[in-house]
């Protein structure tokens, strides 16, 4: 009588290593796991249960200011380091890691309404209302390391008088040019103490500038008149103007894709645009109950972080028309500039409460260094969720946010 | 001042000419008679024509000019003003105001009339000196104009000259007469001067170009100016600011259109990644050591210290000069150097004590000491194996070594030694190397002894079995009466063997113990029946043992012969199995020897015609199909052998009308296809065998149709379904009850028996009658015959629904493509599961992302690289490759 039994090669079995790990053989035949769909779902179901479980967005806030925070600045080229510009004047330099202020450049006058680092991260530049555009050596890396916060470049490299108030200011990709925005554009040098360049269209000072990431000579400015103008720093002439409805407070240009560009505009919503098409918006991103202050987009282009009069912070997907994230605390005020932080995992908000508030892009993401399991443990769980976010259990709780009630009521008509 | 009026003159008097040409030659034949001989004269004379003739001749002209040479002229004052001002006062200034050489100028002996002279036949040799005359004839009859002025100068120039050389006047007015004329004839409508003769009088572009005709990049300039006379056009006048503005936004507008469209395919290769990677390109700055350490700056305390040491100059200057400089800064202070001395010297004292005791002890001769020594010291590495668990670990250790020599076959002569003496020979060596190989030898059987051991009790049984079978295999002839005395033995034993019912599990059940006692019944009656049959087939084998003839040869010869004499047709399927007859033997007794396995696991089937006869028959079937074929073959052939001869047959009779009865079994269900007999028509056939052959010769294939109407002749599919059917439309809308006699008042009466139903009852009953009927008709599957479309909703699935088709998706069969397949790491291999659930975006905390940099995308590549994505990692890795060479190419 013959016996089976289960006969393994200790040839298969025997592991090189101690921290080999042991072979296990899977059948994968269909057949035997006919629940599979039922599996995953209830296992997307968790993953999205969980992801509320875990959803604590908010990392801190930065406070210091003594006035509302008007303007931020990303140092492109230095990841911890935020410029922040304050209504009273005041610029300080934030190491977010630590969230504390690492520098102070106290000069101004009036509000500052513009802020921008050139793209090697050395020159910060500001403007404001006392009609001056500063320029300041950013101190290097190691000093922020070492951490005596000290108001270490309190003298300004250069300071050029305009003859009106500046609104903006932004500095090109991998150049040395930077454009201001008042009662006219200005294209300025480093090196120089009079514009290069100045355009102007129209009677109505322009309130917001931003170039292209992608085509440095291009820029995009929105004036109080309601329009949003590009301009072509090559044939050094405006190319075109598009009058909106309301007025535009600020636009950002997708960096991955260099021929689009979001606008925030007063009545509420993003507009999605173009360049070439500029008849009507590519998409219309809507929750926002009061004017959007701000956008900025992610360095992936993937979506965009907006900051509205309405004390609300807001991150939509690039071609989403609904946000996807909107992020409130009790003591956050009217949100006046956000930021999304150069490796797109942080979003940073600056607000009328004189506090800068550092976000997860992700709420729910588990931050440090995660295990390689952990990691694939996790995205795992995001494929799942991805794949049955349209079930309507996963998406009710997907989509369910707590709001403050005023903002509920005032999106629930 | 001056030279205005002078152009103004000569406009006028090249408006004369003008109007002359056309009529030049009219006029010419008019008047040849007449002023023939003044014109002979002007040609002896010169070049002028008296001042009175000239304005004669100007009075007559005026009228000459018509209305439509007028506006023509109109347009060309003001061309002519502005081209001709060009090379008069630019290119010939000088010379018109230098007569010096004019004053040289000799007329040329080969003068010729102008109208013969073209001014192409002079380009040919000169075009520069032919340009100068052309100036200068244009200068003559310029001056020609104010002859009145020049008169009295020459007249006075005259004088000077007589007086001063004592010639006579006449020389000199020759002379002075050469030098004026630079046209042959005087200017007039009947002489008129070159320009006019060549063209339109107009030194065009074309007049200035002749003259570097053949010189390089005239072939350019002549072009060009062609396309600019072709297009030229009239300058227009400026548009207002605005308008240019906007003409001006406009094209900057295309401008930058044109340069954004050029991401297009690089964006569109983004989007449709199923994930963007932003993890790979990590900028570190530093490409080299060298460049990390250039940028070191020391920041703690030692590092600063270090920096302090090897940056120190004097150090620096040492290495640089001479190594011997190192050693005057190499300075030790006295404590240090005392201290590591010190410490030196008290190493080396340990170290020579412990070498004199192990002098010492190596000293001492006693073998015992250095056997207890030695058991000392594996008694403190080892230890005595006292309790179970080190004597467990002694085994472990055991097992390991022989573990690894099973491994490393460390003494299977694999070592070098080992196997340089094979390679010369065991033989050839002394003594001892034998000795050591033995030893070798023996220590490899004793580390993988355990192992064989234990092979063996697992596999005894197979290697007995193997055995057998080969000795079966080998001879079955000779071993075939002790085969079926060991099979007789075997069933015996297992017939007596009472097997355990097991007192738990579910066989402990007092159905299953029911159940299991019948089939041991059956099973215990099947073995008997085998033991009978093997006991006759010994019988059979000793009778043919005595007619000196074997089994097999009885078998096989007489079947041919049957063959030869009554086989009228031969299938190949036959043939082939009296070829397979021999190893069918050895399967049979191989058969044979596992009946007892297949007796305890027999079942009876009941499909199988329960004849008592029948029994041995199922259990060479249950054998395998294939063992039925061959051994019904077989059996067929010791029924015809029967058959051939009776008497042989009737001492077992008994077991070959078993024998041949499977065998008819199977033929028909093989061959014939003839179901439908009965089993006592079946055993009627073969009583007769030549019959069956007959009845096989006149066998039909049978049409498709029928086999598959005989294969399912017993199941209604279709009725079935409608019974279904019906069921399910029963479950999904119920019956409505029948109405009743209702229980309670006026049941014990008569009244209500009389009455019926009460109206309402029976109204309600129609009611649910009908609307179950308008039910039915209503759903999906009312028409369809063939389908059933259940309408009851599972709530479970629910969930797993959505209400609508999801954005994206365009139709339903995609949606649920793209949920179809698990993406969870138990239900696909670890090879797929990473790129199964990768994320769209794929980005690294803490690396900063850069904005998009253009790079070329052909559609070709781009394809490939999608391909390549979801594929091996090798091939990403070489278009990656690929698209880096792209961007630096452009």
């Amino acid at each position: 009588m013959k016996v089976k039994v289960i006969s393994r090669s200790t040839d298969e079995f025997t592991r090189e290593r101690g921290q080999d790990l042991q072979r296990v053989f899977h059948n994968f035949d269909p057949n035997l796991r006919t629940q599979e769909k039922a599996v995953e779902y209830q296992r997307a179901l968790n993953a999205a249960k969980l992801d509320k479980i875990f959803a604590r967005p908010f990392i801190g806030a930065m406070d210091g200011h003594i006035d509302a925070v008007s303007c931020m600045a990303k140092n492109p080229n230095y990841l911890k380091g935020i410029f922040s510009g304050s209504m009273d004047g005041d610029i300080r330099l934030w190491d977010i890691a630590n969230r504390r202020t690492v520098c102070r450049f106290p000069v101004h006058q009036g509000a500052v309404k513009g802020l921008t680092a050139s793209t090697d991260g050395r020159i910060l530049v500001s403007c404001g209302t006392d009609c001056t555009v500063r320029l300041w050596n950013v101190p290097v890396a190691t000093i922020m390391e070492s951490g005596n916060m000290s108001d270490c470049s309190s003298e300004p490299q250069a300071v050029y008088m305009g003859e009106n108030a500046y609104w903006a200011v932004d500095h090109q990709w991998s150049g040395d040019l930077f454009a201001t925005a008042g009662a006219q554009v200005d294209i300025w040098n480093h090196n120089r103490s009079q514009p290069v360049s100045s355009f102007k269209w129209g009677t109505d000072s322009v309130i917001s500038v931003r170039f292209n990431p992608g085509e440095p000579n291009l820029l995009a400015t929105s004036a109080s008149d309601r329009s949003i103008m590009l301009y072509d720093l090559r044939v050094s002439s405006p190319a075109r103007k598009l009058i909106m409805r309301t007025k535009t407070n600020c636009i950002s240009w997708n960096p991955m894709e260099p021929m689009n560009f979001t606008a925030a505009n007063e009545d509420c919503n993003c507009y999605s645009y173009d360049a070439r098409k500029l008849d009507e918006a590519k998409c219309v991103h809507k929750d926002h109950v009061s004017a959007v202050m701000d956008i900025d987009f992610s360095p992936t282009g993937r979506e965009f972080v907006t900051g509205s009069y309405d004390r609300t912070v807001r991150i939509f997907q690039y071609n989403g028309g609904h946000s996807r994230e909107i992020y409130h605390t009790k003591r956050m005020q009217r949100v006046f500039c956000v930021k999304f932080s150069c490796d797109a995992s942080y979003v940073i908000s600056g607000s009328d409460d004189t506090n800068l508030r550092l976000w997860k892009a992700k709420a729910s993401e588990q931050l440090g260094v995660l295990l390689p399991r952990e990691q694939r443990r996790h995205e795992y769980n995001e494929a799942l969720k991805k794949r049955y976010k349209h079930l309507p259990e996963v998406k009710r709780i997907v989509r369910h946010r707590h709001l403050p009630k005023p903002i509920y009521k005032a999106g629930v008509p | 001042m001056q030279s205005h009026k002078m152009i103004e003159k000569k406009r006028k008097s090249r408006d004369g000419k003008k109007h002359d040409r056309p009529q030049k030659f009219a006029r010419k034949s008019k008047f040849s008679k007449k002023r023939g001989k003044i014109e002979d004269d002007k040609r002896r004379t010169g070049p002028r024509l008296p001042q009175s003739l000239r304005i004669e001749l100007d009075r007559i002209n005026p009228n000459d000019q018509s209305g439509s040479e007028e506006d023509e002229e109109g347009i060309n004052d003001d061309v002519y003003e502005y081209e001709e001002g060009v090379p008069e006062e630019e290119s010939k200034k000088n010379r018109r105001f230098d007569s010096v050489e004019n004053y040289e100028y000799e007329l040329p002996k080969d003068f010729k009339d102008e109208n013969v002279d073209s001014d192409d036949d002079d380009d040919d040799f000169d075009g520069g000196e032919n340009k100068i005359a052309h100036h200068k004839g244009k200068k003559g009859h310029l001056d020609q104009l104010d002859d009145d002025v020049e008169d009295e100068d020459d007249e006075r120039h005259l004088r000077m000259l007589q007086g001063i050389t004592g010639m006579p006047s006449q020389a000199f007015q020759d002379r002075k007469k050469t030098k004026v004329v630079s046209e042959g004839y005087p200017e007039s409508e009947y002489n008129p001067t070159r320009d006019v003769l060549d063209g339109d009088g107009r030194i065009a572009i074309e007049d200035l170009l002749e003259s570097i005709q053949g010189k390089p990049g005239y072939r350019e300039l002549r072009k060009i100016t062609r396309q600019v006379e072709k297009k030229g056009k009239v300058l227009q006048a400026p548009l207002p600011k605005e308008d240019r503005d906007r003409l001006e936004r406009s094209a900057a507008y295309e401008q930058s259109k044109k340069d954004i469209t050029r991401w297009e395919p690089l964006v569109k290769r983004n989007r449709e990644a199923p994930t963007i990677m932003f993890d790979k390109d990590t900028d570190s700055g530093f490409s080299t050591i060298g460049a990390i350490a250039s940028e070191f700056e020391p920041r703690t305390e030692f590092e600063k210290k270090m920096s302090s040491l090897v940056n120190d100059d004097n150090v620096m200057a040492a290495h640089k000069e001479d190594g011997s400089r190192l050693l005057e800064l190499n300075k030790i202070s006295l404590e240090d150097y005392i201290s590591s001395r010190n410490h030196i010297a008290k190493m080396r004292s340990l170290l020579f004590r412990h070498e004199v005791k192990m002098k010492r002890v190596k000293k001492i001769k006693s073998k015992t000491y250095h056997r207890l020594l030695k058991k000392d010291r594996l008694k403190g590495s080892v230890g005595i194996p006292m309790d179970a668990e080190e004597a467990k670990e002694l085994a472990m250790k055991q097992e390991f070594k022989r573990a690894e020599e099973r491994m490393t076959l460390r003494h299977k002569n694999q070592s070098k030694w080992a196997q340089r003496i094979v390679k010369r020979g065991i033989d050839t060596q002394d003594e001892g190397t034998r000795a050591a190989m033995a030893e070798q030898l023996h220590q490899h059987a004793l580390l993988t002894r355990k192992m064989n051991s234990m092979k063996d009790s697992s596999s005894s049984d197979d290697s007995s079995d193997e055995e057998d079978s080969e000795n079966s295999d080998g001879s079955d002839e000779d071993k075939a009466p002790k085969l079926l005395a060991k099979a007789r033995e075997k069933t015996r034993r297992v017939l007596e063997e009472d097997d355990g019912v097991p007192d738990s599990g579910v066989l402990s059940l007092p159905f299953m113990k029911r159940a299991l006692k019948k089939r041991k019944e059956a099973a215990d009656e099947e073995g008997r029946l085998a033991i009978q049959e093997f006991e006759s087939s010994l019988k059979e084998l000793e009778d043919t043992d005595e007619a000196k003839i074997t089994k097999t040869g009885t078998v096989i010869e007489p079947k041919n012969k049957i063959r030869s004499s009554s086989y009228s047709s031969d299938s190949e399927a036959e043939l082939e199995a009296q070829e397979d007859i021999d190893i069918g033997l050895g399967r049979t007794d191989d058969m044979q020897n596992n009946i007892n396995v297949n007796s305890v696991s027999l079942y009876v089937d009941a499909d199988i015609p329960q004849d008592s006869v029948l029994k041995n028959s199922e259990l060479v079937k249950d054998l395998g199909p294939k063992m039925t074929y061959e051994v019904s073959i077989l059996q067929s052939n010791t029924w015809k052998k029967m058959s051939s001869s009776r008497n042989e047959v009737d001492t077992n009779g008994k077991r070959s009308q078993k024998v041949v009865e499977p065998a008819t079994h199977n033929q028909d269900i093989e061959f014939e296809g003839v179901g439908e007999d009965s089993d006592a028509d079946s055993e009627g056939q073969m009583l007769d065998g030549i019959l069956s052959s007959e009845h096989k010769s006149s066998y039909k294939l049978p049409s498709q149709a029928e086999l598959i109407r005989e294969a399912f002749a017993g199941d209604d599919v279709q009725e079935e379904f409608n019974k279904d059917k019906e069921e399910i439309m029963n479950l999904e809308n119920p019956e409505p009850e029948k109405p009743a006699q209702l229980p309670g008042w006026g049941q014990w009466t008569r009244v209500q028996k009389k009455k019926g139903l009460p109206s309402w009852v029976l109204e309600e009953h129609e009611n649910a009658k009908r609307k179950r009927e308008e039910a039915l008709r209503k759903r999906k599957d009312a028409h369809l015959k063939h389908v059933i479309i259940s309408e009851k909703l599972d709530k479970k699935a629910e969930k797993l629904l959505t209400g609508t088709l999801p954005y994206p998706f365009t139709s339903k069969e995609v949606f649920e493509q793209s949920i179809r397949m698990p993406i969870g790491p138990e239900f696909n291999p670890a090879t797929a599961v990473r790129a199964l659930n990768r994320p769209e975006v794929v980005k690294k905390q803490g690396l900063i992302i850069k904005p998009i940099r253009y790079e070329d995308v052909d559609s070709h590549e781009r394809g490939g690289e999608e391909r390549r994505k979801s594929g091996q990692k090798q091939k990403i890795k070489r278009s990656k490759g690929r698209v880096k060479a792209v961007v630096a190419k452009s």
